[in-house]
């Protein structure tokens, strides 16, 4: 399974991941960063802190960029309209 | 032979005696699998150092990490029980050495020897209070105060002040995608408490990272302490 690299770029700085993460294909990689967005909006309802601006860069095994995930892109549809209503 | 288990130590010396002539020693490497789901539990380990961890299962491939043990306890805690077997998953996380006996054998010996079984039980009592603090975490502490609690476990069973956990193992141990590890760490070394590199956390503030900790550290480890001896 090839390496993939998660970094997070939190609006002012880049997250490295140090380790990166064996998934099965880029797919695999989008879906492990939304599944963390996920989380990390979750966690930013309970606490009621912010999480920022922020993506997501999945990286090759060479460490090259192949894909942005905009945490945004985790947000439920439902919410987003809501939001966009007001 | 002073052993370094905290649980072989506490035992009286000729308790030790008894179980002495039957422990293998043996190298721990990072990754033996102790117990599968549901498959007979053929020996007790007892981690002279390393970590071992017990994972409840979702599933073939998921799960989450429920438990630890390393020099303070055993691996094996269902034969001590009656029960020769688990739904759950062990497996050594952090390499280390320890002694390990027979299953059989160590079932006997229980039975004839009423002061040993007395304290493998009440080190079941203590790891259970660890599994409970370990659901009052899961449900009301964030990832970050979870992750500070985790790396104080592991670092109450070791020496040193660095851990060689993976951030694959961390987001097993949390439940938690990987990116939320790496944020958390992150999180803490930004607050000055440990430094991480590439498979290697060291804990640089340990009072502040108790206190950081909050509920879930602290009240498993003075129970621990109160019913077998000395954890750190």
């Amino acid at each position: 399974m090839p390496r993939f690299f998660l970094h997070i770029d939190d609006g002012t700085q880049r997250i490295e991941d140090e380790e990166g993460s064996k998934l099965t294909d880029l797919a695999s990689a989008r879906a492990e960063a939304l599944g963390a967005a996920r989380q990390l909006w979750a966690a930013a309802m309970l606490t009621g802190r912010d999480i920022g601006m922020g993506s997501f860069l999945i990286a090759n095994d060479q460490d090259d960029v192949i894909e942005t995930v905009e945490l945004d892109e985790a947000l439920p549809e439902a919410l987003v309209k809501r939001l966009r209503r007001r | 032979m002073a052993f370094n288990n905290r649980l072989l130590r506490a035992l009286s010396p000729a308790d030790q005696d008894v179980l002495r002539p039957h422990l293998r020693w043996s190298e721990l490497e990072r990754g033996t699998v102790f117990v599968s789901p549901d498959q007979p539990i053929t020996h007790v380990w007892f981690p002279e150092s390393g970590l071992s961890s017990i994972i409840a299962m979702a599933g073939d491939d998921q799960g989450i990490e429920v438990g630890l043990a390393g020099r303070d306890g055993l691996v094996g805690m269902p034969l001590v029980l009656d029960a020769n077997r688990t739904p759950h998953r062990i497996f050594m996380q952090v390499a280390g050495v320890g002694h390990s006996i027979e299953g059989d054998l160590f079932r006997t010996l229980l039975d004839d020897h009423a002061s040993i079984r007395k304290l493998l039980l009440r080190y079941v009592q203590a790891y259970s209070t660890q599994t409970t603090y370990t659901a009052l975490s899961n449900a009301m502490h964030t990832v970050e105060e979870r992750l500070a609690r985790w790396l104080l476990m592991s670092h109450d069973r070791q020496d040193d002040d660095e851990i060689p956990l993976t951030h694959d193992f961390l987001a097993l141990m949390l439940g938690v995608r990987r990116p939320s590890v790496t944020i958390a760490l992150h999180s803490l070394e930004g607050l000055g408490f440990i430094k991480a590199t590439r498979g290697l956390i060291v804990v640089r503030k340990r009072e502040e990272l108790e206190e950081f900790a909050g509920a879930g550290y602290g009240v498993p480890e003075a129970e621990y302490e109160r019913l077998i001896g000395q954890l750190r």
